[in-house]
């Protein structure tokens, strides 16, 4: 299963994740299939890092994928 | 009074049309002259991905030649683009078993190729309605591994809504034509957007989740095949071609549509773009940004993907060299997307480079795929 990280500009606003096989996938469009599948597997229990490489904590996850579109 | 032909009886076998036949009332509505095939680079000719190299998919589903995706669970296979084709076509799909999955295999494992159709090329078809269209699959096949072989039609992946046909190859490693005519579904939920409108899953050897007792009928599951089909994905070795997949509305298959290579280019484009070269500045000393204008516009807005380790210029002068391979997306939409590479060092903040993949063959994939 991918692992994702989240990746933050010099303002430090998330616009995308970075997946273990090395895509950068937007968190800003539903229709993007690779977002969609970020969502699902991440409710799944797939690990989140933070945009400082943090593994994320199961309910931080959950509770900053219930926040996107 | 116009002719009373419908469009199959108007093109030849070539799937050119007589002059005498440009009159009115040639032809059916429903079916056109032209764009009647919904699915694209059906004849497998462009592979922006891989151009024509092996691909290996183990345990995985991921995109192949241009909008065909290989789903394969469990196992591993490779895919390319093959030369090997029936007359008239140039390329083919090649899928082959390198490491054969258990027979049977497990209840839930997926083996097939897939196909998703935009839901905008499809909402004339009215699935869901009461006025949903018959529809015509037609396609060349050829595999090593004779016996019947199931496909879905569906709704979505996972479908909600799936159609199980089958089709038999008689003859091992010889190239076969196989029509299949469906009466279109009239309950369900139909997407008419952006997402999968219509998915064609040509089953090659998926658990018995995946299996439905009856073909030929709608049922509301994610059917793919009927027991006793064929298990391809469970047969080491075994090779599957496919070529000439058209899907066009009407109840008779007609000869399979010529578009021009760069128009059939072009609509791959909608669903992935590669780049290799562009224009950014430093960032910092370690990274270099840009904003990529797309063209065509995406389907949605894409993901980002290097194949290998990127380059930029320093004004021709002075190459710089990540130090592995990485790509970071920015505020982005279906238009235009700004991006970030990093890994690289000793580069001057704010100054401009040109990003030079050329250089080292890699490419940045944008992929809005479905």
């Amino acid at each position: 299963m991918h692992t994702y990280k989240l990746f933050a500009n010099r303002d430090n606003v998330v616009f995308s994740v970075n997946r273990s096989d090395g895509w950068a996938i937007p968190l800003t469009d539903p229709a993007n299939t690779d977002y969609a599948e970020f969502k699902k597997l991440v409710a799944e229990g797939a690990e989140l890092q933070d945009a400082d490489g943090n593994v994320m904590s199961a309910d931080a996850a959950q509770e900053f994928i219930r926040g996107l579109p | 009074m116009g002719k009373s032909r419908n469009i199959s009886q108007v093109l030849n076998d070539q799937g050119l049309i007589d002059a005498s036949d440009l009159a009115p009332g040639v032809g059916t509505p429903e079916q056109g002259f032209s764009f009647r095939n919904r699915i694209i680079n059906g004849d497998m000719r462009i592979d922006q991905r891989n151009a024509g190299a092996s691909a290996t998919f183990a345990n995985t589903g991921a995109y192949s030649v241009d909008r065909w995706r290989v789903s394969n669970a469990v196992s591993t296979v490779t895919a390319q683009q093959s030369t090997t084709a029936p007359t008239g076509f140039n390329n083919s799909l090649l899928i082959t078993v390198t490491s054969a999955d258990s027979n049977p295999p497990s209840s839930g494992t997926s083996h097939g190729l897939q196909y998703y159709i935009e839901g905008n090329n499809v909402a004339d078809l009215g699935f869901g309605s009461a006025s949903a269209k018959t529809v015509t699959l037609s396609f060349w096949v050829r595999s090593s591994l004779t016996g019947t072989y199931g496909i879905q039609i569906g709704n979505n992946a996972p479908a909600t809504r799936a159609y199980v046909a089958q089709y038999t190859i008689n003859s091992a490693n010889t190239f076969e034509y196989k029509t299949i005519t469906i009466s279109g579904d009239t309950t369900g939920t139909w997407a008419t957007n952006t997402g999968i409108g219509v998915s064609v899953v040509f089953d090659l050897g998926s658990g018995s989740s995946f299996q439905t007792a009856s073909a030929n009928t709608w049922t509301a599951t994610d059917s793919r095949r009927i027991s006793g089909n064929a298990l391809f994905a469970s047969t080491a070795s075994a090779t599957f071609y496919i070529t000439g997949v058209q899907f066009e509305v009407g109840s008779v298959a007609t000869p399979f549509e010529r578009k021009p290579y760069g128009a059939e280019l072009e609509l791959c484009r909608r669903y992935l773009q590669v780049f290799q070269g562009g224009s950014g500045s430093a960032s910092s000393s370690t990274s270099w940004e840009t904003i990529q204008q797309a063209n065509p516009p995406f389907r949605a807005t894409p993901a980002l993907s290097l194949s290998g380790v990127a380059a930029i210029e320093d004004h021709a002068v002075t190459l710089y060299t990540q130090s592995s391979a990485n790509v970071s997306l920015g505020s982005a939409t279906s238009l235009a997307f700004k991006y970030g590479l990093g890994n690289f060092s000793s580069l001057t903040n704010s100054r401009y480079y040109s990003l030079g993949l050329a250089v080292n063959g890699n490419k940045l994939f944008a992929a809005a795929e479905l």
